[in-house]
C-alpha cells in the first residue's frame, strides 16, 4: 500500500515537472501555431561524427519533395549554388522558427544565385502539415522541402549529420555550382544559426 | 502518514497552479480579439524598470523618437507621452503575417495631427541580430524604428513570453514609465486597437 502510494506520488511529481517544463519551453516561441509545437528539453548540442569537409564534393541525393516529385542535388549542378538546411524534426521548437526566417529571405538567396533545400527525416504528410501551418498564407514557401524518411535518414547520414536518436542535426551546407562544399555549420541543435553567418557564407560562395 | 498528506496537498496545489498558468499561456497564443483581452493583468498600471536600448541606426528613426547621439537611450528620453512596443521576431510567422497591419497602425497614428507627436512606436526583435532586424525592416518596409534584442534581455525585463506581444507604456520624462497595456498574440482591427490605446493611456 505504502509502496503504491509512493509510486503515485512519483507520477504526480513527474506530471508537475512536465507541466512546468512545458511552460518554460513555451517562453520565447513565436505565437500563432506554437500550441502545436512539441516541447523539447535541451539536447546534446551535436551528436554525430563529421563525414564531409569544406572543399570536398557534396554527395548527390534524390529525395521526394512536399510539393510533389523528386529533387536531386545534381539537377542544380552548373546552374545554381545550393544551401541545404537540415533541421532535426517537424513540430519542434527551434526548427519551427528557422525556416520562416529563410522564407522571407528569398532576396538574399537570389542575390547569390542560390536555391535553398530544406531537409528533415520526417515523412511527406508530416512535412506537408507542418510547413502549411508554419507559413504565412501570403508568403508561400518558395524553397523545396525534402523528406529523408526512407531509407531513414540516409542523406543525413551521408552528410554526417544523423544523430543517434534518428533525427538530423541542425546543419547548414553551402555548395557551389561545381558541386563543391564551401561552408558547413553543424550547429548546436538547441540554437538557431544566425542569418548573418549564412549571408557571409553566401558572399563567398562564388569565389571558390 | 500526516506528512505524506501534507506533501500531497502541496503537490496538488503546484499542479493546479501550473495548469492554470499553462492554459492562460496557451489561450493567448492565438490571435486575441481586442474586446476579450485581460485588462486586469496585475502587471498593468505598474512602473516597469528603467532600462537602456541601443540607439536606432538611422537619423530618420532618431528624429522620429526625438533622440540624438549614439550609444544607448532610455524610454524616458523618447519625445512622446505614449510608446507602443511591438515585440516581434524575424523568424515568427505570426509577426510576418501581421506586419502590414502594424505598419497600418503607424500610418493611422501619423494621420492624426492630435496624436502623432504623443504616440510613438518601436519594435523590439527578440533574439534577433542587427542583420535579421534589418532584413525584417526591408522585407516589410517597416516605417518605425526596430531595435534588436539579441540576448532577450529587454524582452525578459518586459515580461514577454512570446511573439508578437504588444505593450503600451506611458512615458514620463522624469524617468518613470508605467505599463498600461500588455497583449500577446495580436489585434484584429487597427482602428479599434488605436482607440483602445488612446483610451487606456488617458490621452483622451
Amino acid at each position: 500500500m505504502r509502496v503504491q502510494k509512493k509510486k503515485w506520488m512519483d507520477l504526480l511529481c513527474l506530471s508537475v515537472f512536465l507541466v512546468v517544463a512545458g511552460v518554460a519551453v513555451a517562453y520565447g516561441q513565436s505565437g500563432g501555431f506554437s500550441e502545436s509545437i512539441y516541447p523539447v528539453e535541451k539536447l546534446k548540442p551535436t551528436d554525430s561524427l563529421p563525414k564531409l569537409k569544406v572543399g570536398g564534393v557534396a554527395p548527390d541525393f534524390n529525395l521526394p519533395a512536399v510539393a510533389g516529385g523528386k529533387v536531386s542535388l545534381s539537377q542544380y549542378k552548373g546552374k545554381k549554388n545550393v544551401v541545404i538546411s537540415f533541421v532535426p524534426a517537424a513540430w519542434t521548437p527551434v526548427c519551427s522558427g528557422q525556416w520562416p526566417g529563410y522564407n522571407i529571405s528569398k532576396d538574399l538567396f537570389d542575390k547569390h544565385d542560390a536555391i535553398l533545400l530544406g531537409i528533415t527525416v520526417d515523412n511527406i504528410p508530416t512535412l506537408y502539415a507542418w510547413t502549411k501551418q508554419m507559413c504565412n498564407p501570403n508568403e508561400k514557401l518558395w524553397f523545396p522541402v525534402l523528406s529523408d524518411f526512407y531509407p531513414h535518414g540516409a542523406v543525413a547520414s551521408k552528410y554526417g549529420v544523423l544523430r543517434s536518436e534518428g533525427v538530423a542535426e541542425r546543419a547548414l551546407f553551402v555548395i557551389n555550382k561545381k558541386g563543391i562544399i564551401t561552408y558547413i555549420d553543424v550547429h548546436d541543435i538547441n540554437q538557431r544559426p544566425l542569418l548573418d553567418d549564412l549571408a557571409k557564407a553566401l558572399e563567398k560562395v562564388n569565389r571558390q | 502518514m500526516e506528512k505524506n498528506k501534507k506533501r500531497m496537498v502541496f503537490i496538488l496545489f503546484i499542479l493546479f497552479a501550473s495548469l492554470l498558468s499553462e492554459s492562460a499561456s496557451l489561450g493567448s497564443e492565438a490571435i486575441t480579439v481586442l474586446g476579450n483581452q485581460v485588462k486586469s493583468d496585475p502587471g498593468n498600471n505598474t512602473n516597469i524598470p528603467v532600462f537602456e536600448l541601443p540607439m536606432p541606426g538611422s537619423e530618420r528613426e532618431k528624429s522620429y523618437l526625438g533622440l540624438s547621439g549614439t550609444g544607448n537611450f532610455k524610454i524616458g528620453q523618447i519625445k512622446a507621452q505614449v510608446l507602443i512596443i511591438e515585440v516581434f521576431s524575424f523568424y515568427c510567422p505570426h509577426c510576418q503575417r501581421t506586419a502590414s497591419q502594424v505598419n497600418e497602425l503607424y500610418k493611422k497614428i501619423q494621420e492624426r495631427p492630435d496624436m502623432k507627436e504623443k504616440i510613438k512606436m518601436i519594435g523590439i526583435g527578440v533574439n534577433n541580430s542587427i542583420y535579421e532586424v534589418d532584413s525584417y525592416r526591408k522585407r516589410y518596409k517597416v516605417p518605425f524604428p526596430l531595435i534588436p534584442d539579441e540576448n532577450m534581455e529587454i524582452s525578459k525585463m518586459l515580461g514577454v513570453r512570446g511573439t508578437p506581444t504588444y505593450i503600451g507604456i506611458k512615458v514620463n520624462g522624469k524617468g518613470t514609465q508605467k505599463r498600461f497595456y500588455f497583449e500577446e498574440g495580436g489585434f484584429q482591427d487597427t482602428q479599434q486597437f488605436l482607440t483602445e490605446i488612446i483610451k487606456l493611456s488617458g490621452l483622451k
